[in-house]
């Protein structure tokens, strides 16, 4: 169990939405402000880890036929508590994430981790994998809400950061609106997971001149 | 105190439901399965090639099963696999010669271009643009769809522009002689020494003008033959390989170079040199024969 | 409870907020499933049937055992159960009684559990306060909408593969812009003001 190897993994190689290609529906449709993004990572992270601790540790005990069932349940617990958690404290945020947030039951990150990593490993390497892929997730939902705020709608901090409004960037007739919308979500990911997979095969190929 | 009863007992009772709902479903609904279906596919290659014609090797498996396809199916798999199956069937297996595919036509730069083709890069979608962008509505257009195919690597667009199977990897599964749009794609033994790469059926000037390679059905490898083994039919050369010894005479007659293994210049001359020593030994003896009965009168 | 309201429940799921090209729901199986157009067809029929399905018992157990028994906070986990349970009784029915449509559809099946768009409709069906026959409606038309979009977007990715493309666009990021292009051609329903 390498940490460091871990963290790698975790942000850049196995990165959950840019490389493995899972839970992009809440990746696109969150990410219109910087606050909603980074709510929502921190959401699925903590979901991440504790579902994550749990089920490594009962990992043993599951029967292998009803084991994606018992994951579900485990999960959904966990998502209530949160869900009921983030109406209570934060129902700005909770408004803004709508429907998605209970559907982070289905979130293919969390069930896809469970599967891969959780059956077959102990308690402390899955949290610290739980910690670090929901990290990764959690960079990945900044970077693009940043990007779709700034330029979409011009602001920053929309929702949290003075009153509602967020601090003005941008003058209001130059940002491009449709970054906002469903097409600009779609766009903006292929842009990183393309940038992502130059990347990588950038350092691919530098791995395979030095060999 | 009283929420969490109900909470857990709500929840409690639905799951047992639930799960009794499926227990029974399960028991009702039983389908009960051969269990010699995973251990045939097993012996089969699981690649998914589609080559065997059945719709995956789930497909075949269920097939060679109930008996309607034979045990050697699928030929990826190779003869072991398939002795395998047949020992799981219960029945007798057939002696099988390796057999791999083969692209009839060496066309490629040989051939004339009709036109510049800028349009989706695949034969299907080429050939539909005038027939196809080579003046030979027959030859190979290079774009690839057989390469698409195969699913074993062994098929790749050769040095001239015509596709050409790699015969160590080539399975047989002829998944690229589905996909070929002009049927270019054969099945030939693998021990087969010669192998003629030309479909074309025109004759003479017509099939000389669109390629420097095509065959033009002049016929002079059947006259040289001598095991009766090569005929032109339908205007274009066929090899028939209960007959075929191998010797490539007829690669060395073609005036096209249709005919696989090219020959090279020199063993052409060489060649050309021996069938002239060999005609002027034949006229000698014939002139020979026809003095000695004239002395003997 | 109107034929008109009904009608713009329809218009709205398959047009207006088509579940993949406004809503983002069943994106995974939308982007993974949409490479080859018969494949894409049969999940789109998988998935419209299970949603319409799932919408109607989960608005039944929503109705007659969560409100009764004011259990509202477990409706995530009440729903996800009812739907794996119900997928996996599906499969087992059709594996038995109709064996052409298992091999047609079965793979779809388990995808389908963890798919959001299933989830998405029970809960948008109560968040909207339908009541049964338009939840029921808006399950079926919410699965004709992401056949839609599937099938469409399948037909264009099969010409995609012989495009030429940068490199490190190819596979996913070239889906998604197409997508993307999708997404914003569908934007013109939006002027569809039903009643």
């Amino acid at each position: 169990m390498n940490i460091g190897k871990q963290f790698k993994e975790g942000l850049v190689t196995n990165n959950p939405v840019l490389v493995q290609l899972i839970g992009m529906c809440s990746t696109m449709a969150i990410t219109t402000s910087f606050f909603n993004g980074l709510g929502m990572g921190l959401s699925v992270l903590i979901i991440l880890t504790l579902s994550n601790i749990i089920i490594s540790a009962i990992r043993k005990i599951i029967p292998d036929k009803i084991r994606i069932a018992m994951f579900i349940v485990v999960i959904a617990c966990f998502v209530t508590c949160v869900d009921l958690s983030l109406q209570a404290f934060v129902p700005a945020l909770s408004k803004a994430l709508g429907v998605f947030l209970p559907l982070i039951v289905v979130n293919c990150i969390i069930l896809g981790r469970a599967e891969a990593f959780c059956y077959k490993n102990g308690v402390l390497a899955s949290t610290f994998d739980g910690i670090f892929q929901g990290l990764g997730y959690t960079v990945v939902l900044m970077i693009m809400s940043i990007f779709r705020e700034l330029f979409g709608s011009g602001t920053f901090g929309a929702g949290v950061i003075n009153g509602t409004s967020g601090v003005r960037i941008i003058p209001e007739q130059f940002p491009a609106k449709i970054l906002t919308l469903p097409v600009g979500g779609f766009l903006c990911l292929a842009c990183l997971i393309a940038a992502m997979q130059w990347a990588l095969a950038k350092s691919n190929k530098k791995k395979e001149e030095s060999k | 105190m009283n929420n969490i009863v109900i909470a857990i007992l709500v929840l409690g009772i639905m799951g047992g439901v639930f799960g009794l709902i499926l227990a029974i479903a399960s028991k009702v609904f039983a389908v009960k399965t051969d269990e010699r279906l995973p251990e045939i596919m097993e012996h089969l290659a699981g690649a998914n090639c589609g080559g065997c014609g059945f719709a995956g090797c789930s497909d075949c498996a269920a097939h060679i099963l109930d008996g309607s396809a034979p045990v050697n199916s699928c030929a990826p798999a190779g003869a072991e696999n398939a002795a395998a199956i047949a020992k799981i069937m219960g029945v007798a297996m057939g002696d099988e010669e390796k057999h791999v595919a083969f692209v009839r036509c060496n066309g490629g730069t040989n051939a004339k271009k009709r036109f510049e083709y800028r349009g989706v890069h695949d034969c299907i979608g080429a050939t539909k643009v005038a027939a196809g962008p080579l003046d030979c509505t027959y030859g190979c257009l290079g774009f690839g769809s057989c390469v698409e195919a195969c699913k074993f690597d062994a098929m790749h667009i050769g040095p001239n522009g015509a596709a050409l199977v790699d015969t160590e990897k080539c399975t047989n599964c002829m998944a690229c002689a589905a996909a070929c749009p002009r049927h270019l794609i054969d099945s030939v033994p693998y021990s087969a020494k010669v192998r003629v790469a030309c479909s074309n059926k025109d004759k003479g000037k017509a099939a000389m003008s669109v390629c420097d390679a095509a065959c033009i059905a002049c016929g002079l490898c059947e006259k040289n033959c001598h095991f009766d083994a090569i005929h032109v039919v339908n205007g274009v050369a066929v090899i028939d390989y209960a007959k075929c010894k191998g010797c490539k005479i007829c690669t060395k007659v073609c005036p096209r170079n249709a005919i696989f293994p090219i020959p090279t210049a020199e063993e052409k001359e060489k060649f050309k040199a021996a069938q002239k020593a060999a005609a002027e030994k034949k006229a000698q003896a014939a002139a020979a024969a026809a003095e000695a009965p004239k002395a003997a009168e | 409870m109107k034929l008109t309201d009904l009608f713009s429940i329809a218009l709205g799921a398959i047009l207006v907020n088509n579940f993949i090209f406004s809503q983002f729901l069943g994106c995974c199986p939308f982007l993974g499933v949409s490479k080859k157009l018969d494949t894409a067809v049969g999940m789109g029929i998988a998935v419209t049937f299970v949603m319409g399905l799932a919408s109607a018992i989960t608005w039944i157990v929503n109705e007659f055992i969560l409100v009764k028994f004011d259990l509202l906070y477990m409706q995530t986990v009440v729903f996800i159960l009812v739907i794996a349970a119900l997928v996996q009784f599906i499969e087992m029915f059709l594996q038995k009684s109709m064996p052409a449509l298992y091999t047609a559809l079965g793979i779809y099946l388990p995808l389908i559990t963890t798919n959001c768009a299933v989830l998405g409709v029970a809960l948008l069906n109560i968040q909207n306060h339908y009541n049964f026959i338009e939840s029921v409606i808006y399950g079926i038309t919410g699965g004709l909408g992401f056949l839609l979009a599937i099938v469409l977007f399948a037909v264009v990715r099969e010409r995609n593969v012989f495009a030429d493309c940068p490199k490190c666009f190819e596979g996913f990021p070239i889906a998604l812009i197409t997508a993307g292009l999708m997404a914003l051609s569908f934007m013109g329903f939006s002027g569809l003001q039903v009643w």
